[in-house]
């Protein structure tokens, strides 16, 4: 792109400025005219194969596609032309020509392309008679995709995601004419680390997502924009819910993150997250074992056993908001100044696929947390060490499971049952949970607002998506209800509230604005939006 | 008149590269690496007024000039001989008979561009021409026309025979050069041209077998001989193959602007066994048919067949007499082109199929009277709206067929049965 090479064409009788290089389609997007397309995608090369963007420009015989036909000064393009409309509804009846039009069992029915340009563009019965052609139904591809070759429209879309974006080439068209078809080597399995955006930029219902399909039909989804808790990379995702439960997740566009991929490991680390059963009452530890107490008893009992417990370490997880590290933090110090604080962190090893979205963590906010106090000399593994060499007497341990990492069980099990007290906060009854002295139930990231930092040090919005069970507490309310208890009574408690405190007290974030973050997220040391 | 192209062919071994010498063979070369530079090469063959024998009939001195002279990129040369246009098989005669011709034409044209490779994509089903073409290129090598330092005049070129798979897509430039790039037989979106982006993204230049081996004799004798020939646009003499119910069918070369009706009777004998000529194919499969009426004056180039609504094309003549039912014509066609539609784009994919099967239904007697239309309004959407010419190949003569013998088809379904064969 010339920046210093600026033209003006008009579309549809209005002027465009643009700059040379950008292509019909293009200029067209950014005044808000979209041209009807299925093969065209920002992020991939050009294929021109859909003709769904035919338009009319001035001076030239024939229909040009937008897609890949340059802006050029003075151009005049029809969008909406007779001319135009018209090889609209022709490219739709071909490709509805051999499709199976199975819309009522078809788990794309909703967010369709062809359903959606035909409203727009058809509207009329088919005039084909004629036996249509069939083709591969229901096959697997890999672990996360599967793939019906009768609703395929041979956009090659997915074909070049995987020969540009991941480079792994996995599939390619076979065959000819109307036996054309999309496939992959013999015995060959699609399953490399972002497969399933294919089912996001599969226009149609080629290809679905095995884990969603047929849970649940996508109008009754509700979609709350946040972002994947799975790694510090920080990819903007709608978390799509219904009944209260997490159905999906769906990557959101920002070009300064994720542009429009997630991994799938991310996209499917809800599962894990939210799993299993919730606990729904506070618990301490009695003669013979745990049993459920009341919030007040359960806080009281926290606060006297951290102050009887010093030295303290804080092991908070990685995907607590920067709002809940900054109380931690707070916390931690008003009870016990010298506390050891740490944010959960295990580093694994990336493929190069995996590295062009992944970060090695699975803790998107140990930055941010870290940012807020929530941090020490030498890191969590540091932090580990101390504990396995018994220095500290108490712990408070959030959000994570330490025993399920992936070694040391038997070491971290004989370290936790030495310290003379531990505080436990989470929403299931782990391992770990098990050796504490009092367990804290409180919530899991699509349950939280407030802000994550990812690696590159852009702060973004996490919404609640889902509502927490009744008897569980937000973490930054328990946090909040114990600096009351020891006598540090905050004024705020809502997320926007914490971060109005949090830009005022940590350096790196001042003057950012809790409500100017929006849905792209704001870098640090740069303005809002665009970094 | 001379012949151009067909000089050499009835003459025994004529394949060979000792008797392709004994008849002037390879002088042109000669006189064009030692005493002609690029642009005076490409001035010559403009003069010359040669048009690509493919079927676009576009100037091949201006496509030369196309290719950018200060490109840092290596340069293509490639002849294509992927002949498969329904009715055409001049080219398969040139391979077969004159191999070094084209050879040579095409040393002509890649020094005219200073491409250092040139290749010739020749259509898998044609073996034995490939081999021919083989066994030819290797005499070439041995003699010193191709190599390093050809005749010592510092001028390297490598020549590379490449059979296709059988696709006819490929003999479309730009699906050819997908082909040969080791890739699937698919068109490319233009622009950009091949001129600048062709072969893996280098400037590169396709010609036809038949444009090729014209350039020797052109050099031989002068772009004013070969521009004496023709008429006022369509310059020299040009092949056609004629096939169908003809008396004489085969490969002839004729000047351009020759009378149409004349060349059938005369020079092929007229339609045999006293029956009645019903429609000519002027230009290979993929063009209009014309009905007598249409033909009376039309000449052999370009612009008069145009006049008359179809295109010279190929030069693919195909004679239907009275006999031939034109549903079952129409329906052979479509489905060859439903055969070979690549699938890249939705309206060719769709609509070649479409169209053949509505085609197919009528042939069977269960074709109803909104078919016809539907088919003229398929091929209309087809028509102009593809990738590559393909689609109008596809969509012109189905829409030919029904808009001259549409009384013909409209017996067709009223009877549910042919109404031509039955007499």
């Amino acid at each position: 792109m010339d920046p210093i090479n600026p033209i003006k064409l008009t579309i549809d009788g209005k002027e465009v400025a643009t700059t040379k290089g950008k292509t019909v389609i293009e200029a067209a997007a950014d005044i808000g005219i979209d041209i009807p397309h299925y093969c065209y995608h920002p992020k991939l090369s050009i294929a021109g194969n859909c003709r769904m963007c035919l338009v009319e420009i001035e001076k030239m015989p024939k229909l040009q596609i937008a897609c890949n036909t340059q802006a050029t000064e003075g151009m005049s393009v029809l969008t909406q032309s007779p001319k135009v409309l018209a090889i609209r509804k022709a490219v739709m009846e071909f490709l509805l020509v051999n499709h199976p039009l199975d819309c009522p069992i078809c788990d794309q029915a909703g967010e369709c392309w062809l359903q959606d340009y035909y409203m727009q563009h058809d509207r009329q019965a088919s005039r084909f008679e004629e036996r249509k052609e069939h083709d591969r139904k229901r096959e697997v591809f890999g672990p996360n995709v599967v793939f019906d070759g009768e609703r395929c429209i041979k956009c090659t879309r997915c074909v070049r995601f995987f020969q540009e974006i991941t480079r792994t080439n996995e599939l390619s068209v076979v065959n000819r004419g109307d036996h054309s078809t999309i496939a992959m080597f013999p015995d060959a399995v699609l399953d490399n680390p972002l497969s399933v955006n294919v089912v996001d930029i599969c226009p149609v219902g080629a290809l679905t997502d095995r884990d969603f399909r047929f849970k649940v039909r996508v109008w009754y989804l509700q979609k709350t924009p946040s972002i994947c808790p799975g790694c510090s990379t920080g990819c903007n995702v709608s978390v799509e819910t219904y009944q209260n439960r997490i159905a999906r997740f769906k990557p959101r566009i920002n070009e300064a993150v994720n542009s429009h991929w997630l991994c799938d490991e991310g996209r499917y680390c809800f599962h894990d997250l939210t799993g299993g059963e919730r606990l729904t009452t506070p618990m301490i530890r009695q003669e013979g074992g745990l049993v459920p107490t009341t919030w007040d008893k359960a806080l009281g009992a926290v606060l006297r056993g951290l102050r009887g417990a010093t030295p303290l370490a804080g092991v908070l997880s990685g995907r607590s908001t920067n709002e809940e590290a900054f109380l931690f933090a707070k916390l931690m110090r008003k009870i016990s100044p010298d506390s050891a604080l740490e944010v959960f962190y295990q580093e694994r090893e990336l493929t190069e696929v995996e590295k062009i979205l992944m970060s090695p963590d699975r803790s998107p906010n140990f930055r941010g947390a870290r940012e807020m106090g929530v941090s020490s000399n030498g890191g969590f593994e540091t932090l580990m060490g101390k504990i396995f060499e018994g220095q500290f007497s108490g712990a408070y341990i959030v959000g994570e499971d330490l025993l399920a990492m992936d070694n040391d069980q038997e070491r971290i099990r004989q370290a936790l049952q030495n310290l003379s007290f531990l505080v436990i906060q989470d929403t299931r009854m782990t391992d770990t949970a098990r050796l504490a002295h009092v367990v804290l139930p409180s919530t899991y990231f699509g349950e939280k607002e407030g802000t994550y930092t990812n690696r590159n040090g852009r702060v973004q919005k996490l919404n609640a998506a889902t509502i927490a069970p009744e008897g569980a507490l937000q973490d930054s309310e328990i946090f909040i209800r114990l600096l009351d208890l020891a006598g540090d009574r905050v004024a705020y408690s809502t997320a926007a509230e914490i971060f109005h405190a949090l830009a005022h007290e940590v350096p790196a974030y001042h003057g950012l604005d809790y409500a100017t973050i929006g849905a792209q997220g704001a870098q640090l040391g740069g303005g809002a939006g665009q970094s | 008149m001379e012949k151009v192209l067909l000089r050499n062919i009835y003459v025994p071994g004529s394949h060979t590269l000792a008797v392709y010498r004994s008849h002037q063979g390879y002088q042109s070369w000669v006189k064009v690496i030692k005493n002609l530079r690029p642009e005076q090469l490409i001035e010559e063959i403009k003069a010359s007024g040669l048009r690509g024998r493919g079927g676009a009939g576009f100037p091949t001195g201006m496509k030369w000039g196309f290719v950018p002279k200060d490109s840092p990129k290596p340069k293509y040369i490639v002849c294509n001989a992927d002949e498969s246009e329904p009715g055409t098989f001049k080219d398969r005669l040139l391979i077969e008979r004159d191999p070094h011709a084209i050879i040579e034409g095409t040393l002509i044209a890649a020094y005219a561009i200073q491409s250092h490779t040139a290749f010739i994509y020749i259509r898998g089903e044609l073996a034995f021409g490939a081999g021919v073409l083989e066994r030819a290129v290797d005499e070439a090598i041995r003699a010193g026309y191709i190599g390093k330092n050809i005749m010592e005049s510092g001028y390297d070129l490598d020549l590379i025979v490449h059979r296709g798979a059988g696709a006819y897509i490929c003999g479309e430039e730009t699906a050819l050069l997908s082909s040969l790039e080791g890739g699937r037989g698919w068109p490319k979106l233009k622009p950009p041209f091949p001129a600048t982006h062709g072969l893996f993204g280098c400037p590169t230049v396709v010609n036809n077998v038949e444009t090729l081996a014209a350039l020797p004799w052109i050099i031989e004798h002068g772009a004013a001989a070969y521009a004496a020939m023709g008429t006022e646009k369509s310059k020299g003499t040009k092949l056609f193959s004629v096939s169908g119910h003809i008396r004489y069918p085969g490969v002839y070369e004729v000047e351009m602007g020759y009378p149409l009706m004349k060349f059938l009777q005369e020079d092929c004998g007229g339609v045999p066994n006293g029956r009645k000529l019903k429609g000519v194919i002027p230009g290979g499969g993929s063009m209009p048919v014309l009905r007598p009426d249409e033909l009376e004056k039309v000449n052999l180039d370009y612009e008069s067949v145009q006049a008359a609504g179809s295109l010279l094309g190929s030069g693919g003549v195909i004679v239907m007499d009275d006999t031939t039912c034109m549903v079952r014509a129409a329906w052979n066609l479509a489905r060859f082109f439903a055969h070979e539609s690549c699938g890249q784009c939705s309206p060719c994919r769709e609509g070649c199929h479409w169209m053949e099967k509505i085609f197919h239904r009528i042939e069977q007697g269960e074709g109803d009277e909104d078919d016809l239309d539907l088919i003229l309004n398929v091929s209309g959407n087809i028509m102009g709206n593809t990738i590559c010419p393909f689609g109008d190949a596809a969509a012109m003569p189905a829409a030919a067929f029904i808009k001259k013998y549409r009384e013909e088809f409209e017996a067709h379904i009223a009877q549910k049965r042919c109404t031509v064969r039955m007499e």
